[in-house]
Parts: C-alpha cells; sequence; structure tokens
C-alpha cells in the first residue's frame, strides 16, 4: 500500500550544529548563496566539470561549517535523488552519436554518456544545495528572507498559513487513511481510488471550516490584513562576505577552462 | 525500489537555460495575472483561508494510488483547486505548494522551478478552469455533467502536463521525444485516470454538501443533486 509519505515531512527543518555560523547566518545570504551554487553548476556544460567540483566543494565545506553529517544529509536527499539517478541511467541508452559501448545485450553511446555525467552532477549538487538551506533554515526564515528578496507578499503569506497548518491537515489526512486501510481499503487499480476522492472532498470540507475558524479567531485578535512587524533582518559583514566568496569560488571555476 | 511515487517534478540538469528561462517566464506572468486577480477579487484579510488550502493541496498530493507493476502515481490537484478556487487563484496556491517543494524538500530542481510550477499546476488550472468554464452554459445543467466535465479535464491535464514535460526535456536535449512522450503518455493515462476519480468524487462531495464553495461555475440548483449518501456522514465514517 502506499505511504503517505511523499515528502517526509518530518525530514524538515534545521538540523546539525543549530548554533553554527552557517545557521546564523542572514536567510537571504543563505538564498541568494545557495542558489547561486545551483545556478552556476546548472549553467555549466561538461566541458567546464571544475565548477562542478568547486560547486560541490563548496557545498561540502558549507555542510561541515553547520555541522550537517552525511547521514543527516542522505535521509534528506535518498527519496529525490535516488528516483532521479534511476530517470538519469535511461539517458544513455536512448540517445545515440559518438562512440558506441556494448555491454553484452546492451548498447549506450558516448553522446548519452556525457549527457547523464552532466544530468547527474547537475541534480545531485541542486538537491544538496536546496536541501542544506532547509537544514540550516527554518521555513519561517526562508520566507522572511524571499520576501525580503522582493517576493510578492502575498505568495509569502499563503505560504506562512500554508506551512502553519501543513502538519495538522496531513496527519489529518492520514488518520482518515488508516480508517480507509483499517476497513480493508486495498486499491489494485486507479479506478479503485474514488474512497480517496471522498477522503479529499471531506477534507476539503474540514479545511474550509478550520481555515473560516482561524480567520475568524484572527479578526477577534485584531488582524485587519497585515502581520505585526517583527524585527528587520539585518545584512552584516559576515553574510555579505559569505555570499561573495561563494560567488567569487564557483564564478572563477566556471569561467576558467580546464 | 517498492512503491516509489512517481511524479513529473523535473529537478535541476535536466532542463537547458533557455527552456528553463522561457518556462520560468511564463510561470512568473501567470502568478502575476493570479496576483492581479486575488487583488481584485479577494478581500486580503481572507489570505489565512488561501494559506489553509494550499496546505490541502499539499497534503493531498500524497493521496497515492497504484499504477501499474508496482509503482504508484499521486494527485496533482490543479484541476481540483481550479474548480474550488477558479483558476487565477488555484495558479497561485498550485505555485506556492511547489516553491515549497523546491525549496524545503528539494523536490523539484529550484532552476526548474518555473517548468514544474507551469506543467503541474498552471497548464492543468488554466485549461481544466476556462475550458469548464466555457463549456458550462453548453452542458445540461446536471450534476453529471458537471461532473463529467471535471473528469474529462482532470485526465487532460495531468496529460498536458505529461506533454509539456517530455517536450521540455527534448528541446533541451536531455531526453529524445519517440523515447519520452510515449513513456510519459502511457504512465500518465493511467495517472489521469486516479486523478480524475479522486477529483470527479472530491467535488460530488464539496457539492453535496456545500455547492456554494465551488468558485469556478455558478452551479445554482442543479438537477439529479440528491443528497448523496456518503459526504455528509464522511467525517464521522472516516476519522
Amino acid at each position: 500500500m502506499g505511504g503517505l509519505c511523499n515528502h517526509a515531512l518530518e525530514l524538515t527543518g534545521p538540523t546539525g550544529n543549530l548554533d553554527s555560523r552557517v545557521h546564523r547566518l542572514d536567510p537571504r545570504a543563505k538564498i541568494l548563496g545557495l542558489i547561486t551554487v545551483t545556478l552556476v553548476a546548472v549553467s555549466a556544460p561538461l566541458e567546464r566539470w571544475p565548477a562542478y567540483v568547486a560547486c560541490a566543494a563548496v557545498l561540502v565545506a558549507y555542510a561541515i561549517a553547520a555541522g550537517v553529517g552525511p547521514r543527516a544529509l542522505w535521509r534528506r536527499l535518498r527519496v529525490v535523488l535516488l528516483l532521479v539517478l534511476g530517470v538519469g541511467v535511461l539517458v544513455p541508452f536512448v540517445r545515440s552519436g559518438g562512440a558506441r559501448f556494448e555491454f553484452g545485450m546492451l548498447s549506450v553511446h558516448q553522446a548519452g554518456l556525457e549527457i547523464f555525467a552532466a544530468v547527474a552532477a547537475k541534480a545531485i549538487i541542486g538537491t544538496t544545495s536546496a536541501a542544506l538551506l532547509g537544514a540550516t533554515t527554518t521555513f519561517p526564515a526562508v520566507l522572511r528572507g524571499l520576501e525580503a528578496l522582493r517576493v510578492p507578499r502575498l505568495l509569502v503569506l499563503i505560504a506562512a498559513f500554508m506551512y502553519r497548518y501543513l502538519f495538522v491537515i496531513v496527519e489529518e489526512l492520514a488518520r482518515m487513511r488508516s480508517a480507509l486501510v483499517s476497513r480493508g481499503y486495498r486499491p489494485r487499480t486507479a479506478l479503485q481510488a474514488g474512497a480517496m476522492g471522498r477522503v479529499a472532498g471531506a477534507m476539503f470540507l474540514r479545511t474550509y471550516g478550520r481555515g473560516e475558524r482561524v480567520y475568524l479567531a484572527m479578526l477577534a485578535r485584531g488582524y485587519n490584513g497585515t502581520m505585526p512587524q517583527r524585527v528587520p533582518l539585518r545584512l552584516v559583514g559576515t553574510d555579505v562576505a559569505f555570499v561573495a566568496g561563494v560567488a567569487l569560488i564557483v564564478l572563477t571555476a566556471r569561467l576558467t577552462t580546464a | 525500489m517498492p512503491d516509489l511515487p512517481l511524479a513529473l517534478h523535473i529537478p535541476d540538469g535536466f532542463l537547458s537555460g533557455g527552456v528553463a528561462g522561457v518556462a520560468g517566464l511564463l510561470a512568473v506572468a501567470a502568478v502575476a495575472v493570479g496576483l492581479r486577480v486575488a487583488d481584485r477579487e479577494l478581500d486580503e484579510a481572507r489570505v489565512p483561508l488561501l494559506g489553509v488550502l494550499a496546505a490541502f493541496i499539499f497534503a493531498v498530493q500524497m493521496l497515492n494510488f497504484p499504477v501499474a507493476g508496482g509503482t504508484s502515481g499521486h494527485l496533482l490537484g490543479a484541476t481540483l483547486a481550479a474548480v474550488l478556487l477558479g483558476p487565477w487563484i488555484a495558479c497561485l496556491v498550485m505555485a506556492v505548494v511547489l516553491a515549497t517543494q523546491a525549496f524545503v524538500f528539494a523536490d523539484g530542481g529550484i532552476s526548474a522551478l518555473g517548468a514544474n510550477v507551469l506543467n503541474m499546476g498552471i497548464l492543468g488550472a488554466l485549461l481544466a478552469g476556462y475550458l469548464i468554464r466555457l463549456a458550462w452554459p453548453l452542458l445540461p445543467k446536471s450534476r453529471t455533467a458537471l461532473l463529467a466535465a471535471v473528469g474529462v479535464m482532470s485526465w487532460l491535464a495531468v496529460m498536458v502536463g505529461a506533454a509539456a514535460t517530455s517536450a521540455e526535456l527534448a528541446i533541451s536535449g536531455t531526453i529524445p521525444l519517440s523515447t519520452t512522450l510515449p513513456a510519459m503518455l502511457g504512465v500518465h493515462a493511467l495517472i489521469g485516470i486516479g486523478e480524475a476519480v479522486i477529483t470527479v468524487t472530491a467535488v460530488s462531495a464539496v457539492l453535496a454538501v456545500r455547492p456554494d464553495l465551488i468558485s469556478l461555475v455558478d452551479v445554482g440548483p442543479l438537477a439529479g443533486s440528491e443528497p448523496a449518501p456518503l459526504p455528509a456522514r464522511a467525517e464521522g465514517v472516516l476519522s
């Protein structure tokens, strides 16, 4: 039976040494730094492979400084990365061009292998840098960073409320799901998904009710459409140095030829 | 690998810069329209409700159903969101859900976020939303007709998303179209059936209890909307 765990919710939130210098960086600095790493890696063709090495080195240094061990990191990467590499491995068998290698009945082409190598390197770097952002920054801090980086406020507000109720709603759904399972629901084809539709319908009505109650409770506490101001984010020298340092390392590696 | 859920989330590295950029611009444009629509139609103070509904979409995306050969698919929910919230607000909610998955769960690359929002949110929400809206005046005003339209469109939305994903991968030069398109459409024809079954039952449950919450079309009094036995009791039965 399909588990209820595409996204293992328990595998989110900061981990490692929570008081490390990396954890204490301004969220904007972490978002910008890690996005730079991802974009540099994604934009680099295979010939510029030193860029991959530089990005990976920056991520390893980041993880070490944050005290995020390989085991904790792998737990977060496993689900996504195995699926990604599983798809990527098919590429060499379906692309033709270049030299041809025979492995018994299977044959792969050089062009396919090159694409696979590049795709795998980029996917690993991109996924790791997103996982490291999550491992060193709380979701509310990511949202504050994004808001300060001029992401529209409405989107940030929706995301903030979504996160606040996500865990309650997912648990409610899991309870309904176990209720189905305990009554013998074992769908074997997609056509038997109807019961889950009724779960979704009931969930929507409950969720809507919850949303209305939350809204009324907020009104009762003086909510007028704006959230109270918090202490503003402050960029300090370390934050600027972090972004500049990361950008300098990965861009230099990207722009110099191997 | 036992029972891995199939998903369309494109990771970093599978798309060329051009494709990721164009998809990103389209996604930003749709979200911008969504923000204007929300500004016009939505009292800003109702934002908490949108947030809770985004959490609902996030959660129902975890509903897995069997597809074939031990793999499972999961609900995408773009059509469901479009029927319940209207096409443009649905775009906003889907964009928030997918961006959160990329930033927090590393599911779907940040460089491919625009493409993922386009494939799994915007295309489905706008296509299903507008086609149902256009067809509504022509359809008989009955429960069955609305649910049939919802079913067909939710299947189509999944197929269009899968086709768009294959096209983006092919244009990027990662995987040729001749390989991905048949495979993606084949698997997603089955995933689409699960999506349609879940969306239709969910909409039918909402229609039976709170027809006023269907934002996409003005349902009014419908023929054949005798009380369905389950939804009213669903809370007690299922918890």
